[in-house]
């Protein structure tokens, strides 16, 4: 990714406070040039004040905001240069479409005929080409999407930001959006940073994650070490779906589930009680005809429950001493669980690889 | 289409009846509404018509209409109606833009407050406030006594009995017709768009000039006419504040009415006033496009 | 239901009342509250005070006080056929028009005794109820009190304002007396005043001296309260109007005074819309009043005088009031008695005139 078209953000001590409530708390943040990346947490965490304060439009209580090194926290919004898809899209309903891609152009000065050429440019990469006179009460929502996307990066800013651009869409014309962002933030090659409350889309879409949790970052890092290594048990919970028990600490270090080992506590780390987090889907049938027996851990219990979604089967098996462990398996034809029935006792296990474990946070 | 098999039309007339039955059921909702037009206004009207070409000995006459443009007194007066009404619209925009605005970027709670002063002209008699106004702004007025008590001017200044006083109670008076609409317009206008519009790159300014504006210009529109409509027939403030020296349709129609009991020259003032006013309103609707602007942006 | 038995109430309670009244007054007939409308500010409460409340107490005939009397209002009522006003107070002029136009009853001499009365001031239509005058009146701090040296003495006084620098008020959208003074001012003797308004150029004459003037009329007034208020409130400094109203304006603590040197002689009177509810016993009503015991007492409450003679011989009023009076024989002479024929021809045409000036 080019610097030319992309600014890298750096976010120090960012701190915002609704009276007694810190909706940011302290915040640093690196989002490297060209990055995609999510602000993900539940309504309330303060990512959206975070976007908020990055574009501009709310004032900080302390901290540092720099676009490339160069402060940006005393800067108007007008005289930042990004680029904002809002949730509501914002779209202004007194202006054609065209006259909406126009907006931020004719602010800049562009002439004329350069700005006809770019707005049809920008028309033709959300696939809206030819509709550019319509108003805006004429369009599907998921056109008033694109027209608020292109808006957003006609004037070619460095930074692009998105406010749950897709929550109003139904989830297939979201899934497909999803897609098309992701090619668009590739072609254009902008530093983006889009908040979503939806993990799904986060997973999707991201270069890199940032959980967020009452205004506190949780784990940033990429998609896949976000599911598969969560640093905490917010992430482990917020992120995926999960089973956690809780694990024995024994004096030598060792983490135990029953008797059987799991892991050996990290170096040094102070933390005294410890979690397993088991995805549903990466246990495995213990002991099915196949003999598997690679799992270095294994629950047996009963089947509390199964149920058939489509492509996956879901199963609670009760097991002794513990919280359900909640188990998802694949429906192919060949899968030993397709006929499982309440009552049948199971065996699963783990795969050495699979096993996370986390410090268990007091309160 | 295929040809509709046995049964496809089973039914059909019954339910078509029961559809224009219950059209018809809600068309009677209107009924009400229908008969009071016609017994309030329509009936009304056509009577004024009437009433206007009808002669001295009850024929049929333009007797009314001629001696309209026979003296220059009837033209100067509907030029000082439309005069006043213009101006007063003027001064309520002037500063019921920025009143609205001020109020509609409040919380609702103290805008709510605020809006009860911008109203309570509502709710005090048109009389005492019009000479309420009068006791304040008369040559040994409150507002006189005290400017020359304090040294802004040495003689009185002359505020009201004239087309300043007028202007002054009549603007005090259609404040409000003008702040609703607008403040209810300016409500309407999502947030996002003044913060879309600045992230464009667009200043304070510019974002008000090109978007807030012209999106409050629907409740501006409405209000502005129903202020200057308003104004047009207005008649208690300008006959008292105005000292006799600010004439207007309904003055002289009053005039004419206590001095001559000439039915007909004031029905014809009337109706000269009332198809003045219907086309200012039918130019207003196309300059304004005044549906949109009365009844919102249909789609 | 609910409506029905309030109607029904209230009409038992007026028969009540009715029967009451008519057991202690023999001879009077049990009906319905008779309407008075007069105006309002200090004449209708003056007219109260001497007139209406005795005469309605001796008579036993009850009645309902309106105020907002006006001419036009009762020819509405007559054209419309909902007659609600039993006796409507108007000036002479109006009740010339109103009768003009069929709007009033013929009054019945058979129940009015006016053989006391002065002959020019009731007609076949209205009884003359008060004698008034359309006066020049000024602030005595500015101009000094009436009759001292240097104060206005003539309409020529109030239309020179180099004389007497200050503000004038005039009246508002109604030609009644508005004329006459600009053509003495102009100087017409009083006695051709009408000869020469009955031309559109004698009419013109006098709106241009009135045009000279209009710099300096800072209000057009539109009624009697509003005159009494001008000069309390030492809004101008000279206005014309109606001579009560100004002493009545003195006595509440206004530095005003008039002379009634040139001043415009008219009176005010009764009228009966046509079709009256309660023509019998209203006429009964007009009888009372216009007895002299009554109009003896208005003096007290307004400088109007008498229409019945016979009141100067009974008032208590003293001798200064009673002089000061209007109609006093011994100042009809200097003032100029309101030509009733001539506002019949020619007030339309007049108005337009005035309407002109008063809209430029």
């Amino acid at each position: 990714m080019s610097s030319d078209n992309a600014l890298p953000i750096h976010i120090g001590g960012l701190t915002k406070k609704y009276g007694d409530l810190y909706a940011l708390d302290s915040v640093d943040l690196d989002i490297k040039s060209g990055e995609f990346l999510t602000l993900l947490g539940p309504s309330g965490s303060g990512k959206t004040t975070l976007l908020m304060a990055i574009a501009g439009f709310n004032r900080p209580d302390s901290g540092s905001i720099r676009f490339d090194n160069q402060e940006m926290i005393l800067t108007p919004p007008h005289r930042r240069e990004v680029g904002m898809v809002f949730q509501s899209y914002a779209l202004f309903p007194h202006m054609s479409v065209a006259e909406n891609i126009a907006f931020p152009l004719k602010l800049r000065k562009v002439s004329a005929a350069e700005t006809n050429q770019r707005v049809e440019e920008a028309l033709h990469t959300v696939q809206l080409d030819g509709l550019g006179s319509r108003n805006i009460d004429q369009l599907s929502g998921g056109q008033r999407q694109r027209v608020a996307l292109a808006r957003a990066f006609v004037f070619r800013p460095r930074i692009l930001l998105m406010d749950e651009p897709l929550s109003a869409l139904d989830k297939k014309l979201r899934e497909r959006m999803q897609i098309e962002l992701k090619q668009l933030h590739r072609q254009l090659g902008v530093t983006t940073v889009y908040v979503t409350h939806d993990q799904r889309e986060a997973l999707t879409m991201s270069d890199r994650i940032a959980v967020i949790n009452h205004g506190r970052l949780a784990q940033v890092d990429t998609p896949t070490s976000i599911y598969n290594r969560p640093a905490n048990a917010f992430v482990a919970d917020f992120i995926g779906e999960s089973t956690m028990l809780p694990l024995e600490h024994r004096p030598d270090h060792q983490l135990t589930f029953g008797d059987q080992f799991v892991a050996t506590v990290p170096d040094d780390n102070p933390d005294s009680q410890w979690l397993l987090v088991i995805r549903p889907e990466r246990l495995l049938v213990a002991d099915d005809s196949q003999g598997n027996t690679a799992a270095a851990i294994t629950f047996g219990g009963i089947v509390k429950e199964a149920v058939f979604q489509g492509d996956s089967a879901f199963v609670l098996i009760a097991i002794d001493n513990a919280d359900d462990i909640a188990v998802r398996f694949s429906t192919g034809s060949a899968s030993a669980m397709a006929n499982l029935q309440a009552g049948d006792a199971i065996a699963v296990g783990l795969l050495k690889d699979d096993i996370i474990i986390i410090p268990r946070e007091a309160g | 289409m295929a040809a509709a098999k046995p049964g496809a039309m089973q039914n059909a007339n019954a339910l078509k009846r029961q559809q224009s039955r219950e059209q018809w059921s809600l068309l009677s909702l209107a009924l009400p509404a229908l008969l009071v037009i016609v017994l309030v206004i329509l009936i009304p009207v056509g009577w004024l018509f009437y009433l206007s070409f009808l002669g001295g000995e009850g024929q049929f006459s333009l007797e009314h209409y001629q001696k309209m443009l026979k003296y220059k007194s009837y033209a100067r007066t509907f030029i000082t109606t439309f005069q006043v009404s213009i101006l007063t619209t003027g001064i309520c925009i002037l500063i019921g833009y920025p009143l609205a605005y001020f109020l509609a970027q409040l919380p609702n709670r103290i805008a709510g407050f605020f809006m009860l002063t911008v109203l309570l002209p509502f709710w005090t008699s048109l009389l005492v406030r019009t000479y309420a106004w009068l006791v304040l702004l008369q040559r040994k007025g409150i507002l006189n006594d005290f400017a020359i008590q304090i040294g802004l001017w040495d003689s009185p200044i002359k505020l009201v009995h004239n087309m300043t006083g007028t202007l002054i109670g009549m603007a005090h008076i259609m404040l409000p017709f003008l702040v609703l609409p607008l403040y209810n317009a300016m409500k309407k206008i999502d947030r996002d768009l003044m913060q879309a519009a600045s992230n464009l790159g667009a200043t304070p300014s510019r974002a008000f000039w090109q978007i807030y504006f012209p999106l409050s210009m629907p409740g501006m529109v409405a209000g502005s006419l129903i202020v200057f409509v308003l104004c047009l027939g207005f008649y208690v403030t300008p006959a008292v504040l105005g000292g006799g020296r600010v004439i207007m349709v309904a003055t002289q129609i009053t005039a004419i009415l206590e001095n001559q009991f000439d039915w007909g020259a004031a029905s014809a003032l009337g109706v000269v006033l009332l198809i003045a006013t219907v086309l200012v309103l039918v130019v207003a609707s196309r300059v304004f496009k005044l549906d949109a602007a009365l009844f919102g942006k249909g789609s | 239901m609910s409506l029905n038995t309030r109607f029904t109430r209230s009409k038992l309670a007026h028969a009540i009342i009715g029967a009451g009244v008519g057991i202690l007054v023999a001879g009077t007939a049990v009906a319905d509250p008779v309407t008075v409308v007069s105006w309002g500010g200090s004449y209708g409460a003056a007219q109260d005070a001497a007139l209406f409340t005795d005469a309605s107490k001796n008579s036993g005939i009850e009645i309902i006080r309106e105020s907002g009397a006006s001419m036009s209002k009762t020819c509405l009522q007559v054209e419309s056929n909902s007659v609600t006003w039993d006796l409507v107070v108007t000036g002479s002029g109006g009740a010339a028009n109103a009768a003009a136009k069929g709007c009033l009853e013929k009054i019945d001499y058979g129940v009015v005794d006016v053989s006391d009365f002065y002959p020019n001031l009731y007609t076949d239509y209205c009884v003359g109820s008060d004698v008034f005058a359309t006066v020049m009146a000024w602030n005595t701090e500015k101009y000094g009190e009436p009759g001292s040296d240097g104060a206005p003495q003539s309409w020529a006084d109030f239309f020179d304002v180099e004389k007497f620098p200050g503000t004038r008020a005039y009246r508002a959208n109604n030609v009644d007396g508005a004329l006459e003074p600009a053509l003495m001012a102009d100087g017409v003797p009083a006695e051709e005043v009408y000869q020469v308004l009955s031309t559109r150029e004698g009419m013109e004459r006098a709106i241009n001296k009135i045009r000279e003037l209009k710099p300096h009329i800072a209000v057009f007034w539109g009624s009697g309260a509003q005159q009494a208020q001008l000069m309390k409130d030492a809004e101008v400094d000279m206005t014309t109007g109606w001579n009560g109203r100004f002493d009545n304006a003195k006595k509440d603590g206004a530095t005003v005074g008039y002379t009634l040197k040139q001043a415009l002689l008219d009176y005010d009177c009764f009228a009966m819309p046509k079709g009256a509810p309660n023509k019998d016993v209203a006429m009964k009503f007009l009888a009372e009043v216009s007895k002299a015991e009554y109009q003896a007492n208005l003096p007290f409450h307004i400088t109007y005088g008498p229409t019945n003679k016979k009141a100067y011989e009974i008032t208590t009023a003293p001798k200064e009031l009673i002089e000061s009076l209007p109609s006093h024989p011994s100042n009809v002479p200097m003032m100029l008695p309101v030509q009733l024929a001539w506002y019949a021809e020619h007030r339309e045409e007049a108005l337009e005139l005035y309407m002109e000036l008063m809209s430029e």
